[in-house]
């Protein structure tokens, strides 16, 4: 509970809607680049790092309620689990001390990918029959034509795009921790966690 | 209002301490301003008189002090927070963001107290008369200038009626315009006697305006204290990486090329500066 | 400097607008209820015109509410066609596409998908396009839903709009700097890390500020709060809001009775 209290102080609560705008402002800077990838976690994944998989988890989860409610993408909204295990993840692995080595947080990242996969196949083929609108239903396409069910085409889907963005992802939020001034760092609860 | 008893604070990682040895009396309704370089301990004085040291940067402080009778070491943030106000230099990063109007982002601080709404729309109003942001009143705090960010930031602090303000070079970021309608209203605080305001400023011509007193900060230490003519016209100002204002150099330079006024005393303001060289 | 919160909330002097922010919550949530649950491959669509669209032409929003509904569902329902109508493993052909063929069972599976997914989308955007985000905040905060949240949530929709305004910034300076933009998929990836740097290390120093900042304001103090925003509610909504839950746990007690299959 005391640790809980740690962990959402002020200063993690303000970095909260910071680390959504970064998660939007860089989503859409990736889609204007036309790049394969989503990133749109790095945010959540930051927050997780440093202030632990609790305050993680309600970042990715209000990420994807305010995106969808702002009316944005409305669809987000239904995939807020999703937003949550990754927040959590990153907190789990942080803890671990796997944000203090490069090619840790990258297998993180991986591993966080595919249980992201893993969730969200089930919320698309409920919520928009297995499909998400985007370049990548292509391999939907091929794994239903190839005689697959509807749960584990969308799961195949998620297994192309989301350990490599996840990866990248981890991998870029390793970049900036290593970055920060440790006088910075001290703010949050798990600093100990990352250098 | 304001007790320091030999404050030494040191920042968390940091080999010496940001404040040495610190012993301060401020009474209430004084109008006390702190000058100093950067790097001197302004920002680090202000920010203990209002709690932040140590209870949000860590790292170590020894000796007492204490603020309307209130041990600030054993005290929270929280408990600190209705009776020393502290607005600081960035008019930007003190908007909440949690509120979409003028009135409502004023109201922010009564509502975490839980005042009775009944009260706070007067109170509110008052506030905004008072740094002239009335007709800005149902606008976004995003929409406005930075000097009228800086007094919403002062008309927020001040609703909540703490019992010492705490500014930190509060026109460091603002253009002259700005920096100009800051000071006025500080001007008007400073003519009430009845609020404590503790001012961190480099610029000497407006603490020689409105300070009762002034303190000087030097790598930590307190160097010199006493009233804005005394201090601010004294030659080891430049010792302290201080220029004096543009009135004394002008009549320093006067002396200097043979020029004998009837009053010796070296001006610090314009009014000063025109009895000076009359 | 944007000055507009990230949210499509349309004001309007409408009876829907008026409504206590949990009431439209409520409704907002029957419908998604029934996106959700209703069986059978058509109730949906009739639900979309039976409570949504009178929804949102009582809230006087209908000519922008209808595009966006369309512009958020034509994605997913075109690909939706595509993928399950024109792959469906083994199913029965009804109509010929060069090699391809539109299966029965396919076009049947993506009308039935496409129908839910416009009435969870048309749910969330009604309630976006009637409620003034500080309300429902208000609303949820005195039932129980912690303040810190309240902050976060209305903190987000303010700041939101400036880190897309400094990330497009960011994005003309590299540019104009010589960053290649353009051309591969490894020049555009690596072009993304100057990028992202500036945006997440520049605003990590404000953080302390604008903590400091909330502090100052007697964020963190235990207690009851008070709030300048009045909210009115009335007997009537009260009860409307106990039947639209009631009606809700029926709903969904019908799809469980009928089986999720149906």
């Amino acid at each position: 509970m005391e640790r809980l209290k740690r962990d959402f102080s002020t200063i993690s609560l303000v970095m909260i809607p910071v680390a959504i705008a970064i998660n939007i402002a860089i989503g859409q800077l990736v889609y204007t680049l036309k790049l394969p990838l989503y990133l749109d976690s790095i945010g959540t994944i930051f927050v997780g790092a440093v202030a632990g998989p609790w305050v993680g988890a309600l970042t990715g989860l209000l990420s994807n309620l305010i995106w969808g409610l702002s009316g944005l993408n409305p669809a987000y909204t239904a995939y807020a689990p999703v937003g949550m295990i990754v927040g959590l993840l990153a907190g789990i692995f942080s803890q671990l001390g796997w944000f203090k080595v490069w090619w840790r947080a990258i297998i993180a990242g991986v591993i966080t990918g595919l249980v992201a996969a893993l969730i969200s196949a089930p919320i698309y083929t409920y919520v928009s029959g297995g499909v998400t609108g985007s370049g990548t239903d292509v391999i939907t396409a091929v794994f239903r034509n190839a005689g697959f069910g509807i749960l584990p085409s969308a799961f195949a889907q998620g297994v192309s795009s989301d350990p490599l963005d996840k990866a990248i992802s981890f991998f870029v939020v390793w970049l900036v921790v290593r970055g920060l001034p440790l006088r910075f760092l001290d703010r949050f609860s798990r600093a100990e966690d990352l250098r | 209002m304001i007790q320091l008893t030999n404050v030494t604070y040191s920042y968390p990682r940091a080999e010496t301490p940001a404040l040495h040895d610190l012993s301060l009396q401020i009474p209430a309704g004084q109008f006390c301003a702190v000058i100093g370089a950067n790097g001197a301990g302004k920002s680090t004085l202000c920010a203990t008189l209002a709690g932040f040291v140590p209870h949000f940067y860590r790292g170590k402080l020894s000796g007492t002090a204490k603020v309307a009778g209130i041990d600030i070491a054993g005290s929270s943030l929280a408990e600190l927070a209705g009776t020393v106000g502290l607005v600081f230099s960035n008019p930007f990063n003190q908007i909440t963001g949690a509120r979409f109007t003028v009135r409502e982002e004023v109201a922010f601080g009564l509502e975490n107290m839980g005042v009775p709404p009944a009260e706070m729309a007067p109170r509110i109003d008052e506030m905004l008369r008072f740094a002239r942001l009335s007709e800005q009143a149902d606008q976004s705090p995003y929409a406005l200038s930075g000097g009228q960010q800086q007094r919403l930031a002062i008309a927020s602090v001040l609703v909540m009626r703490p019992k010492v303000l705490v500014l930190d070079e509060p026109t460091s970021q603002l253009d002259p315009i700005g920096s100009r309608e800051v000071f006025s209203v500080l001007r008007d605080l400073a003519a009430t006697d009845e609020a404590t305001v503790f001012l961190a400023e480099q610029k000497l011509e407006w603490v020689a305006a409105f300070a009762d007193r002034v303190l000087v900060l030097h790598q930590g230490r307190l160097v010199a204290d006493g009233p804005p003519a005394e201090i601010l016209a004294s030659p080891t100002l430049s010792q302290y990486g201080l220029e004096p204002t543009r009135y004394t150099q002008a009549a320093r330079a006067a002396l200097g090329a043979g020029f004998r006024p009837q009053h010796p005393d070296l001006p610090v303001t314009l009014e000063q500066a025109v009895e000076f060289f009359r | 400097m944007s000055s507009t919160p990230f949210s499509l909330y349309i004001p309007r002097d409408s009876g829907m607008h008026r409504l206590h922010p949990l009431t439209k919550l409520a409704l907002v949530g029957f419908a998604l209820i029934l996106g959700l649950f209703l069986p059978g491959d058509w109730l949906t669509y009739l639900a979309f015109v039976l409570v949504i669209l009178p929804l949102a032409a009582w809230a006087g929003i209908l000519p922008r509410f209808l595009p966006a509904v369309l512009k958020t569902a034509l994605p997913i329902v075109v690909s939706l066609f595509l993928v399950q109508g024109l792959f469906w493993p083994g199913g029965t052909p009804i109509f010929h596409l060069g090699p391809l063929s539109l299966k029965q069972e396919g076009v049947t599976f993506a009308i039935r998908s496409a129908g839910r997914f416009i009435m969870v989308i048309s749910s969330f955007l009604l309630l976006t396009f009637t409620t003034r985000p500080d309300g429902l905040m208000l609303a949820l905060s005195r039932h129980g839903v912690p303040n810190s949240i309240a902050y976060v949530m209305l903190a987000t929709l303010q700041i939101v709009p400036r880190f897309q305004a400094k990330a497009n910034t960011i994005l003309d300076a590299q540019r104009s700097r010589g960053l290649e933009t353009e051309g591969n998929l490894f020049i555009r990836l690596r072009a993304l890390f100057p990028l992202i740097q500036p945006l997440l290390l520049g605003s990590i120093v404000d953080i302390e500020e604008r903590a400091i900042a909330l502090e100052v304001r007697a964020f963190g103090r235990a207690g009851p709060k008070t709030s300048l925003l009045m909210l009115h509610d009335t007997p009537a909504q009260r009860v409307v809001r106990w039947l639209l839950l009631l009606a809700s746990l029926a709903i969904i007690g019908w799809r469980v009775y009928l089986g999720l299959a149906a």
